[in-house]
């Protein structure tokens, strides 16, 4: 992936520690593809931004999807604690838990709308509107905010066209501020899906634009 | 195994497992809390209730610290107090302070806690959070500003009632209580509580909003007369209206709670349509108020051999008025007297306080009237089962039933027809007496519930002209037609009624107290 055009000081080269080439970091391999077989117990494989194409309407569950909720069921000793992964796989189908989502993972796990209301909405991870193809998610914590994180999350908006939160017209973006992304070493660090781009300023935003932009067209 | 510590210097021998809160309340000193409530678990989150325990590293939430041998413990002392006053800063930080327009004002622990321990003025500088008002369905509004999130009102719906319809929404300060988007309370039949239970003003009764300020109510600690649960209430009166009901703590009764049916059903206490003097009929229709001195004479007189008796009585009437009743059928030379009382097809139980339950008896003295040897007459609803009663040609006595479903020549062959009721109806045109009576709002007694349980009321309004409680107009034409004396007391009259029925004999006033007594024999209810 040498045609990235923007340079990622996160890559800190080949130390031979964990023998990976920047190809293979900077590559699909570690993102995005989860194990049919079911993953991690949490079901920490669904998270959910690593499918920017998502069917709102996608039944819950059938076939494959299914499959691997029966999965998680088994993993916890009841189905209050299998809430989480659930809700997890429902936004990876549907790109965001919805009202009616709430209601049929409810059914699903035999608790109250009202509780799964309560658990969706206190996880800032669980999308409780749809988002665009991109979820650009801007660290403004601590380390980032004092690196110019503000700037960051504005070049963003500007190149982008949306407002905060909002997404833009041609639903490819969808720019919100996050709490600390765990790279205070390489502020400002902006999730992007399931990536991360460390050490992002204002400068180099268009030209992450461009690139999601051009991998946007590509897919369709 | 009882543990002994000290608490404000003071030695305290309480259960192995109690709570410090709970140890301190026993000798009188209340900690302030928000999230702790005795009827459900404590979290441990409003952080209200921290006190300072000798040798522990910082001040200890004494709704959750169990107590120890030999703790020494200071509710008051400074580490303590500032501890809470700091507390106290935080919640007044997103607070409206709209006291002035807010119901809870008066009685809400906010208010108590920042005068008592707060700062006198805040810090905060930032713009408030506004969440505005929110409509959760049946009695209650919802004011998310005024809400401190002690979630007392989300473990009540899933721990109480098991109904999970209230959740927190959202997180950090921007926490709000809400149901599942418009599904609301709608539906539930005990979630009147959940305003009882909020310590502020956040959840508020849409029945009683902006009625009257705290202040102005008296407190008359009474009995529910819904159904046969007795659910102990106080009732809250002003203006000499009952404003609202609400549920008073025992616990082999009611808990700490009461359901919404009984709380919704006071309006007809404050009915105007009051009988205010003993009226007596001239034959042609026309009607006279007279004193009672003269009413009671005539009734005397009238009553000298007009033949048998049969009796309607209201089950919710109280056990010294069916007694006193029951002694005027027998002074009479006898009869049968019957009651009718509307049944519900099923109880409405409380999940997670089992023993109470809006009961199938939707009168509060049904059992009381089974134990004097009343006999159920009529439909479930209340209705019909008089037949033979309309048209007897002897003497006919109605206490307190409206007869509403009656025809109109209700008791018109009765040789004497006496009609005591509180509230003008239908069914007393034929009546040659019409005697105004106290409802139990208005009267001191004693209703038996659906565990035998005896439990007493006290009047909490002015009884309107010259309405008088029953007990005491029966009373007296008991006392003129036999030996007995006059009850002078509600008291009095529960004397009369123990020694003349076995279930209650040998229980006094003094023994019921406020909490209520067991009569004497097992209760099994007609029809149950």
């Amino acid at each position: 992936m040498s045609d990235v055009p923007f340079k990622n000081p996160g890559w800190a080269g080949n130390t031979g520690e964990f023998d990976l080439t920047e190809e293979e970091v900077r590559g699909d391999d570690f993102v995005g593809t989860r194990p049919l077989h079911g993953g991690h117990a949490s079901g920490a494989g669904t998270m959910p931004f690593m499918l920017p194409e998502t069917n709102p309407d996608a039944k819950l569950f059938e076939g494959e999807y299914q499959e691997r909720f029966d999965k998680i069921l088994t993993r916890y000793p009841d189905k209050q604690a299998a809430l989480l992964p659930t809700l997890a796989l429902t936004q990876e189908l549907r790109g965001y838990v919805s009202a009616a989502s709430m209601d049929r993972v409810a059914e699903l796990l035999g608790l109250s709308p009202a509780y799964v209301r309560g658990v969706t909405t206190f996880y800032t991870m669980y999308n409780k509107r749809p988002v665009g193809r991109h979820l650009v998610q801007v660290c403004t914590n601590i380390s980032c905010s004092l690196c110019g994180a503000d700037d960051v999350v504005e070049a963003f908006l500007r190149y982008t066209d949306t407002e905060l939160g909002e997404t833009s017209e041609d639903g490819n973006f969808t720019v919100i501020e996050a709490e600390c992304l765990a790279a205070c070493g390489f502020p400002t660090c902006v999730q992007i899906n399931s990536r991360y781009y460390e050490n992002v300023t204002p400068s180099e935003v268009p030209k992450i634009v461009e690139h999601l932009k051009a991998q946007t067209d590509g897919d369709s | 195994m009882p543990v002994t510590l000290t608490i404000d210097g003071q030695e305290v021998t309480v259960p192995k497992g109690t709570t410090i809160l709970e140890a301190a309340k026993t000798i009188g000193q209340q900690v302030p809390h928000y999230c702790y409530h005795p009827g459900m678990s404590s979290p441990a989150m409003c952080r209200l209730c921290l006190v300072e325990v000798e040798g522990a590293p910082k001040p200890m939430p004494s709704c959750v610290t169990t107590v120890m041998d030999g703790q020494v413990v200071h509710t008051q002392s400074e580490e303590a107090t500032a501890s809470r006053k700091a507390v106290l800063e935080f919640y007044l930080v997103n607070h409206p302070l709209d006291c002035p327009i807010c119901d809870m004002s008066g009685e809400c622990s906010l208010q108590d806690y920042v005068h008592e321990e707060g700062r006198d003025s805040g810090r905060s500088r930032e713009p408030k959070r506004v969440f505005g008002r929110d409509d959760f369905g049946g009695d209650v509004l919802f004011y998310g500003d005024r809400c401190v999130m002690c979630t007392r009102c989300v473990r009540f719906m899933s721990e109480v009632e098991q109904d999970t319809r209230l959740t927190v929404v959202d997180r950090g300060n921007r926490s709000v209580i809400d149901t599942f988007f418009e599904e609301g309370l709608d539906g539930t039949n005990w979630h009147g509580n959940i305003v009882d239970i909020c310590p502020v003003g956040a959840l508020v009764s849409k029945d009683f909003l902006h009625k009257a300020r705290a202040w102005d109510l008296e407190h008359t600690p009474s009995i529910c007369t819904s159904c046969s649960q007795g659910c102990n209430i106080d009732l809250h009166t002003r203006d000499n209206l009952v404003q609202r009901l609400k549920p008073r703590e025992n616990l082999d009764v009611n808990g700490w709670w009461m359901c919404d049916h009984g709380r919704e059903n006071y309006e007809w206490i404050n009915q105007g349509t009051r009988i205010e003097a003993p009226l007596v009929r001239d034959g042609n229709g026309g009607s006279k108020a007279v004193d009672w001195k003269e009413v009671l004479g005539a009734l005397l007189e009238q009553a000298n051999g007009a033949g048998a008796v049969k009796a309607v009585a209201s089950p919710l009437a109280s056990n010294e008025d069916l007694g006193a009743l029951k002694a005027l059928v027998e002074a009479l030379g006898g009869g049968e007297t019957v009651y009718r009382s509307a049944r519900a097809e099923e109880e409405i139980v409380l999940k997670g306080f089992p023993s109470l339950a809006r009961r199938k008896d939707l009168s509060a003295n049904t059992t009381g009237a089974e134990l004097m040897g009343l006999e159920r007459a009529g439909a479930d609803d209340a209705t019909g089962g008089l037949a033979d009663v309309a048209g007897h040609d002897g003497v006919l006595v109605v206490l307190g039933d409206a007869l509403e479903d009656q025809p109109a020549d209700f008791g018109k062959n009765a040789a004497l027809y006496v009609f005591l009721g509180s509230h003008e109806s239908e069914a007393s045109a034929n009546a040659s007496f019409v005697l105004p009576v106290t409802t139990f709002a208005e009267q001191e007694g004693t209703f038996t519930n659906v565990a035998g349980r005896v439990q007493r009321f006290w009047p909490g309004l002015q009884a309107p002209g010259m309405a008088r409680p029953p007990w005491l107009i029966l009373g007296a034409l008991v006392a003129e037609l036999t030996e007995a004396d006059l009850p002078r007391t509600a008291a009095d009259a529960f004397a009369a009624l123990a020694s003349a029925v076995p279930a209650f004999s040998g229980l006094t006033y003094d023994d019921i107290g406020t909490r209520g007594a067991l009569v004497n024999e097992p209760v099994q209810l007609s029809g149950d």
